[in-house]
């Protein structure tokens, strides 16, 4: 079953996810963008799209100024995530030895990697269940509330937990860089990796990886579609417009009022 | 829609209760409608403002500006719906025999 | 009155009068299969539908960011909810997940009662876009209204004031079916009232050739709102235009818009490209109405059939911009009550027609005092998208849906003293605000901005 998990579905995950999220953009981009359907206030040039973008994707922009509790939590969760993702992809590819690049030693970078790994990961978690509850106990959350949200939520809770697990009891329970990395190069090379490899025999990571590769499956046929959506319906709703000018053909008004028009003959203005 | 028998005549109604034809109409129709736009009795100022409506309305296939009503009949806004509470726009066309307004009223 | 197990609905047109617009009633042994079909044209064809479908997490920000919810506390009146109504359809029949899992990712088969729930909460939505401006990723909730209603008015279900009114601009190209002889008795009367009330002599030509600017009122102006129509001659009058309007397309609004983009908007708006053709316009300035100065600003480039010619501006674009050039002279004394401005949404959030109003009215009342939340986060009045309906249940409603519009004007206390203005430059925002108003004791009245220009300007 291990072997299967780790050694079998990956391949079978990336396929599953890369048509999974072809296809549905395939589908985006086959409609159009029929009518004008910016929203205001309209941006002048490129460079304020942009900044509309960025500030949607970086901060959250418009969630701040239309829900400040969700913002709060889906902030954090969001954040965390990015940082872990990238915790992931740093920290296995240098084996937590990044930080040497700005000048700390070995085994401070190490410590470094593993502190601000714990922080994304409980922080993530904290968000995660900030948002769970947040389904469960407000009115108006819950009345939006279908199956399929929590489950989504239930699901990336359970490998956030197992992730933490790994990272919080690291020699009992967890996997160190090294094997984690190798196990990667194993999976990039197309090689069978030894059935004692620590990958396979650590159970934790096992599940981890089982629960991660759901999720990615899962990915194009769900909501997790957000994450392209977002793009492309800003992408739709942001757009450059500029207005014609104002001003009406051959109408001099220094000249109107001299010529007094409107005004009864005979009669003052008003 | 629905035909109704107005003292012994047939008169068609739309779904509001307007009259599909106004020129089906006759005083009858105007005491019939009274009572389900909330009006007891007819009063002068009541047949003053119908007729006005229904000469406008053959003139010009349409009911008056409100304020033209209101001049012309020297009723003020007001008094027209003191007189018809359900609004001039309903209910003094309803009674008037004229078809319902449509668009942003 | 209407209602469908206990769902509030609108009066429905007639077969008679849903041929008027060229629609057979579908009979409902086919209507799933038909709405089916005419869901799958849409999704293939507008992207902010799709994309409306396929990524909402259903985090429920929208929810009270919508004046329908917070008025009615309906559940299907959350937006993204009242969009889960087609998506469970969409699901059902468009997607992998919702055929293989079904309820578990809340797909649904279609039936009749997913069409009537669909009649009721679509014609309870504003389309205003307030939740596409409190989305996080900008789901347009508004584009889903649209396909919806598109899809009931094929199958014959459109409210009967919005199918009358759409049979009014084929018959006589705008809302109200006012004929040529009705539109200039009216002008004329007002003329005489400018001069009596103003001493300025203002006249309004209709249909007359060669006029550098065509003026497109809002044809609820000549019955409901002579200040408006009046304030749009002085104003011309004032600043010396070559202006005419067009008895072709007397009509600021497109009823269309909001039921039958495919041929009801498309056809006024071949209308307005013939009329400003033939009176040799150069430009085209539109009155107050806020859906149509959408349709106009907005869809006539994409709807139009053949070049558009012709720059297309606000009224209060021009008004602005001649005050921001100090070319007119305002006297706000002249209009003292406080006064706060009720953005129109589809000015504010559709068109970005929001400084300029500010410019408009700071020049023309003396005691100005802002509503928050204001321009692109304005509230609806909740008559927007025409739910005018005045049947006893659907009044009702109306009254909740503008309950959150009320509480923003008492929060400015421009009528605590009972004689506030409440300035709101769009016909329906009036048509809905005048009863409001009443219903909710606020102490203003209502007027339209280009109202307050006519009786600040100084000649």
């Amino acid at each position: 079953m291990s072997y299967f998990i780790m050694q079998i579905l990956p391949y079978i995950t990336l396929v599953v996810f890369t048509f999974g999220v072809l296809f549905r953009l395939g589908r985006w981009a086959g409609s159009r963008i029929v009518h004008n359907i910016t929203l205001a206030p309209f941006p002048q040039r490129n460079s304020q799209v942009l900044g509309i973008f960025a500030a949607e994707v970086i901060f959250f922009r418009s969630l701040f100024s239309s829900d400040r509790p969700l913002w709060a939590g889906a902030w954090l969760m969001h954040m965390a995530l990015f940082g872990a993702i990238g915790g992931h992809l740093v920290g296995i590819y240098f084996l937590g030895k990044q930080f040497v690049y700005l000048g700390m030693s070995e085994h401070l970078s190490e410590q470094m990697s593993a502190l601000l790994g714990t922080s994304a990961g409980l922080a993530l978690l904290a968000g995660l269940v900030y948002l769970l509850i947040r389904r469960l106990t407000v009115q108006k959350v819950k009345e939006v509330t279908g199956t399929s949200d929590y489950l989504q939520l239930v699901l990336l809770l359970a490998i956030v937990v197992v992730g933490n697990i790994m990272r919080l009891f690291e020699h009992d329970l967890g996997i160190a860089y090294a094997p984690a990395k190798d196990y990667v190069a194993h999976l990039l090379m197309l090689k069978p990796l030894p059935m004692d490899h620590l990958a396979i025999t650590t159970p934790f990571f096992v599940l981890h990886l089982l629960f991660v590769q759901i999720l990615l499956m899962v990915f194009p046929f769900s909501k997790l579609m957000h994450v392209f959506g977002m793009f492309a319906n800003r992408w739709i709703i942001n757009r450059v417009y500029k207005d014609p000018a104002s001003g009406l053909p051959n109408v001099d008004i220094a000249a109107a009022r001299q010529a007094g028009i409107g005004v009864p003959s005979g009669e003052g203005g008003v | 829609m629905a035909n109704i028998n107005i003292n012994g005549r047939e008169v068609e109604l739309d779904e509001d209760g307007f009259m599909v034809d106004p020129e089906q109409w006759t005083d009858d129709c105007a005491v019939y409608f009274a009572p389900g736009e909330g009006i007891n009795e007819l009063t002068e100022d009541h047949w003053k403002v119908i007729r006005y409506l229904r000469d406008y309305y053959k003139q010009f296939q349409i009911a008056p500006m409100i304020r033209k009503l209101c001049k012309e009949t020297g009723c003020s806004l007001k008094y027209i719906y003191e007189l018809f509470p359900t609004g001039p726009a309903k209910g003094s066309c309803k009674l008037a025999g004229l078809p319902k307004p449509t668009g942003c009223v | 009155m209407p209602k469908y197990k206990d769902m509030v609905q609108p009066a429905r047109a007639s077969e008679k009068e849903m041929k008027k617009l060229h629609i057979d009633l579908t009979p409902d042994d086919q209507k799933c299969e038909k709405a089916l079909q005419y869901l799958d044209e849409m999704r293939k064809k507008f992207r902010s539908f799709v994309t409306a479908m396929e990524s909402c997490v259903k985090c429920g920000a929208c929810a009270e960011n919508c004046h329908t919810y917070l008025g009615t506390k309906d559940p299907n009146n959350i937006p993204t909810n009242r969009a889960e109504l087609i998506r469970k359809i969409y699901k059902r029949y468009f997607t992998l997940e919702g055929r293989w899992f079904g309820k578990l990712v809340g797909a649904e088969d279609i039936s009749l009662d997913v069409i009537e729930e669909w009649y009721s909460y679509f014609y309870q939505c504003s389309e205003c876009r307030r939740c596409a401006r409190s989305c996080p990723f900008g789901i347009d909730t508004c584009e889903v209204t649209f396909v919806g209603r598109q899809i009931l008015h094929w199958l014959g279900i459109t409210p009967r004031l919005h199918a009358n009114t759409g049979g009014a601009m084929e018959n006589t190209g705008n809302h109200m079916n006012l004929p040529r002889p009705g539109i200039v008795d009216t002008l004329e009367f007002l003329a005489d009232d400018i001069l009596d009330e103003f001493g300025v002599e203002v006249n309004f030509p209709v249909d007359k050739p060669d006029s550098d600017i065509i003026y497109i009122p809002s044809s609820a102006d000549f019955a409901l709102n002579p200040y408006t129509l009046m304030g749009a001659g002085l104003f011309f009058t004032y600043i010396g235009a070559n202006w005419t309007i067009p008895s072709k397309v007397t009509e600021a609004g497109n009823f269309g818009f909001l039921f039958d983009q495919r041929f009801t908007q498309r056809h006024n708006v071949m209308r307005l490209l013939d009329a400003a053709q033939e009176l040799g316009a150069k430009k085209i300035v539109w009155g107050e109405c806020g859906h149509g100065w959408r349709a106009a600003k907005m869809y006539v480039p994409t709807m139009a059939d053949r070049p558009v010619h012709w720059p297309i501006t606000h009224i209060h674009d021009e008004v602005a911009h001649y005050i921001r050039t100090n070319q007119l002279k305002l006297d706000p004394s002249r209009n003292d009550h406080p006064t706060t401005l009720h953005d129109p949404c589809n000015y504010a959030r559709a068109c970005d027609l929001q400084e300029n109003l500010r410019t408009v009215v700071k020049a023309c009342v003396s005691d100005f005092r802002e509503m928050t939340p204001n321009k692109d986060w304005t509230f609806c009045c909740g008559g927007g998208s025409g739910i005018l309906f005045d049947d006893p249940e659907m009044y009702q409603r109306r009254i909740q849906l503008s309950a959150k519009k009320a509480e923003l004007v008492r929060a400015t206390g421009v009528g605590a003293n009972g004689n506030g203005y409440l300035c709101a430059p769009c016909s329906i925002c009036k048509a809905q605000l005048y009863p409001m108003v009443e219903e909710h004791n606020l102490g203003v009245e209502v007027k339209g901005l280009i109202d307050l220009v006519g009786k600040a300007l100084v000649f």
